[in-house]
């Protein structure tokens, strides 16, 4: 069962299918949605723009669940999926290797990982669950239901934070992430179709 | 009961391009780690375990490769067709699913890309397409991307969908290239020995870098079908720090979860070894040694392989499993290459010399960037 | 030396994207690392990677770092003796 989903892309936010106000594009929308509903994590500006998105998709989420937050658990699994992988990142290192200008940053060369959002959002809540990582060709719903129904099978796992998060570059990019809890009756499957087509 | 369990393997490496003749460089203790000075423009001198490119494009000339393929995706071919050669797998069947395990993939191609081909290519996704089109195989394929633990996540995601139904084979196969990209962003990180890495030992340094690619093709079947020689994936666990996206917990937190879960009712005495991740640096040994111990394991043997291939990233898991699995066949615990004192807060059952075994069963742990943990038990069928 | 101290100050903020701080909010004389400013390890590497890129100082032992980045004014001094640009 899908408890509460969130679409941001570079334009516009929309949560649980209401459109949210923000007047920003881009990179700077991400800020604005930081500055207005998160406030409080200065981590938050060194991540990159692939974690940044996710990071802010998972907040909404979670804060719309309203229930007491940061106590460790190990029953919520954060599984992700994208087609870009970490390619903003890599292009951001790379440019570190300049032959000429040779100052390979460690700063940027650890988001060079697409896995690192999964781990971010593990941190800030304190999730000792699974935390998992898909690249895919394009954005395949079918595949992404799948294999997030398929994650209940560990028999700990009741609740997943899950979606597409993509980011080819600062102000190219979407996210569609839920928060979905297993169900007995087959249903989740259509409903995360039915999400990520929104 | 349905159980997974391992039709056939492969390990493309620097020490060969079979299982066979890489056991048998690892039971003579051979490793493939050298000095690289001036190589791919890199100011400081590296350690690593590299593929001659010329011998994989001979080793490559069996195969009718029509147009160009990357490196990476030519290690990753010549692993899947040697691993489905007399395995009696068709790949083009819409029953066979194709899951990769990469965590940098074709990132050398932001640096070179000589042949001009298409710049999707360095998404890993596209790769996989580019692979499973070779092998006229028509699923869309799932590249698990986890950091140092995608092969055994990639491991696990087999097992979930061959539960699933869905699919009669996964054809997993993890695999990765070492790059200018790849050994400058872990000298940065500061993270790379200036000498052969020491796992678990007191005067370690840190980690060499290793290309390889694996394969291991899983099938699911009824558990009274079951062998007695059939090696069977228990039952896998992935679990988070929650602690630092680089620095693994000091409380080994998620490995030490992921070793309970997997454990779950095995008794620890019945379990021949647990094959580490023991990358040599001096925070990962030490948290592993911690999650061993606080999941009652102390007392088992542990080993650890990096001395022979270095850490080969997406491929780590799947090479580690397969040669685990000849290591039980054969009735011997692997030596862990380079250790020779204790250099961990919990001591271990370490050597690094062959050890003799009768047990039937192993445990496969992995640790990685973004806090993640992996581990799956196997036992052989005998054993179960 | 305060020249340098603010210079090095402003590269802290920008380099580690401590955003939402001025040079005013890190302390002369305070531990770089710890409390305060929630500097990780990353953060140690990533100074490392500034002193060598804006004034020439090559640290090849990462351990050293801890006794250099004690605080800015240690920085200041470390790098006005050691500087090559």
């Amino acid at each position: 069962m899908i408890k509460s989903w969130v679409k941001i892309t570079d334009k516009s936010v929309t949560l649980n299918g209401q459109m949210m106000d923000f007047p920003s594009y881009g990179n700077a929308l991400l800020t604005e949605i930081y500055r207005s509903k998160v406030k409080d994590y200065p981590k938050f500006f060194k991540m990159d723009a692939l974690c940044k998105l996710g990071f802010l998709g998972s907040e909404l989420v979670i804060q719309d669940e309203n229930t007491n937050r940061f106590v460790p658990r190990e029953d919520r699994a954060v599984i992700l999926f994208n087609r870009s992988g970490s390619l903003n990142a890599d292009v951001n290192f790379q440019a570190t290797l300049q032959p000429d200008d040779f100052f390979p940053s460690p700063a940027l060369f650890v988001y060079t990982l697409p896995n690192i959002i999964t781990g971010e959002i593990a941190i800030r809540n304190k999730y000792l669950g699974e935390t998992s990582f898909y690249v895919l060709e394009k954005k395949d719903s079918e595949t992404i239901a799948s294999q997030i129904v398929a994650s209940f099978q560990d028999n700990i796992t009741k609740s997943v934070i899950g979606g597409w998060v993509d980011c080819v570059d600062e102000n190219n990019f979407e996210a569609v992430m839920f928060l979905c809890y297993r169900d007995e009756e087959n249903k989740l499957h259509e409903e995360i179709k039915n999400i990520l087509s929104k | 009961m349905k159980v997974i369990f391992k039709i056939a393997d492969n390990i493309v490496s620097p020490l060969g391009f079979t299982t066979a003749e890489n056991f048998s460089a690892v039971m003579s203790g051979r490793s493939a780690i050298r000095r690289y000075e001036d190589k791919w423009d890199i100011p400081d001198p590296f350690m690593a375990s590299l593929i001659d490119r010329d011998a994989l494009d001979h080793e490559c000339g069996s195969l009718p490769l029509m147009q160009h393929y990357t490196c990476f995706e030519k290690m990753i071919l010549l692993s899947v067709s040697k691993a489905l050669e007399n395995s009696g797998v068709q790949p083009d069947s819409d029953r066979v699913l194709f899951i990769v395990s990469t965590t940098k993939g074709n990132v050398d191609l932001l640096y070179e890309n000589k042949f001009n081909l298409p710049s999707d290519r360095i998404l890993c996704g596209v790769t996989a397409r580019v692979i499973c089109d070779y092998f006229h195989n028509p699923n869309p394929p799932i590249v698990v991307s986890n950091a140092c633990i995608s092969g055994v996540c990639a491991q696990i995601a087999a097992m979930r969908n061959l539960f699933g139904g869905r699919y009669d084979y996964v054809i997993v196969t993890g695999a990765d290239c070492q790059s200018r990209f790849i050994v400058t962003g872990f000298q940065s990180l500061k993270a790379l020995s200036p000498d052969l890495c020491r796992p678990f030992d007191k005067d370690r340094k840190g980690l060499n870098l290793g290309d390889a690619a694996a394969t291991i093709i899983y099938s699911v079947k009824d558990e009274y079908e079951m062998e007695p020689d059939d090696w069977v994936a228990v039952d896998g666990s992935i679990r988070n720090d929650a602690n630092h996206i680089s620095g693994p917990s000091r409380s080994g937190e998620g490995s030490y979860r992921t070793l309970v879960n997997v454990l779950h009712d095995t008794n620890p005495d019945d379990i021949a070894f647990v094959n580490v991740h023991g990358t040599a640096t001096v925070y990962n040994d030490e948290m592993e040694s911690i999650a061993l111990y606080r999941a009652g394991l102390q007392a088992v043997p542990v080993n650890g392989l990096k001395g022979y291939y270095g850490h080969t990233m997406g491929a780590a898991g799947v090479i580690e499993t397969i040669l685990s699995m000849c290591a039980v066949d054969n009735n011997v615990i692997l030596a862990t290459r380079g250790y020779e004192t204790c250099g961990v807060s919990y001591p271990l059952s370490l050597s690094n010399e062959i050890r003799h075994t009768d047990k039937r069963s192993f445990i496969k742990l992995l640790s990685g960037f973004g806090g993640c943990n992996a581990a799956i038990l196997f036992k052989k069928g005998g054993a179960l | 030396m305060d020249e340098l101290i603010l210079e090095l100050k402003n590269e802290i903020i920008e380099t580690l994207n401590l955003e939402d701080m001025q040079p005013d909010d890190i302390d002369t004389d305070a531990p770089l690392f710890g409390e305060g400013l929630g500097l990780d390890s990353i953060d140690a590497l990533e100074l490392i990677v500034l002193m060598e890129k804006n004034y020439g100082i090559k640290l090849r032992d990462a351990s050293k770092g801890k006794e250099i980045f004690k605080s800015v004014r240690v920085m200041a001094d470390y790098i006005e003796k050691n500087r090559t640009k």
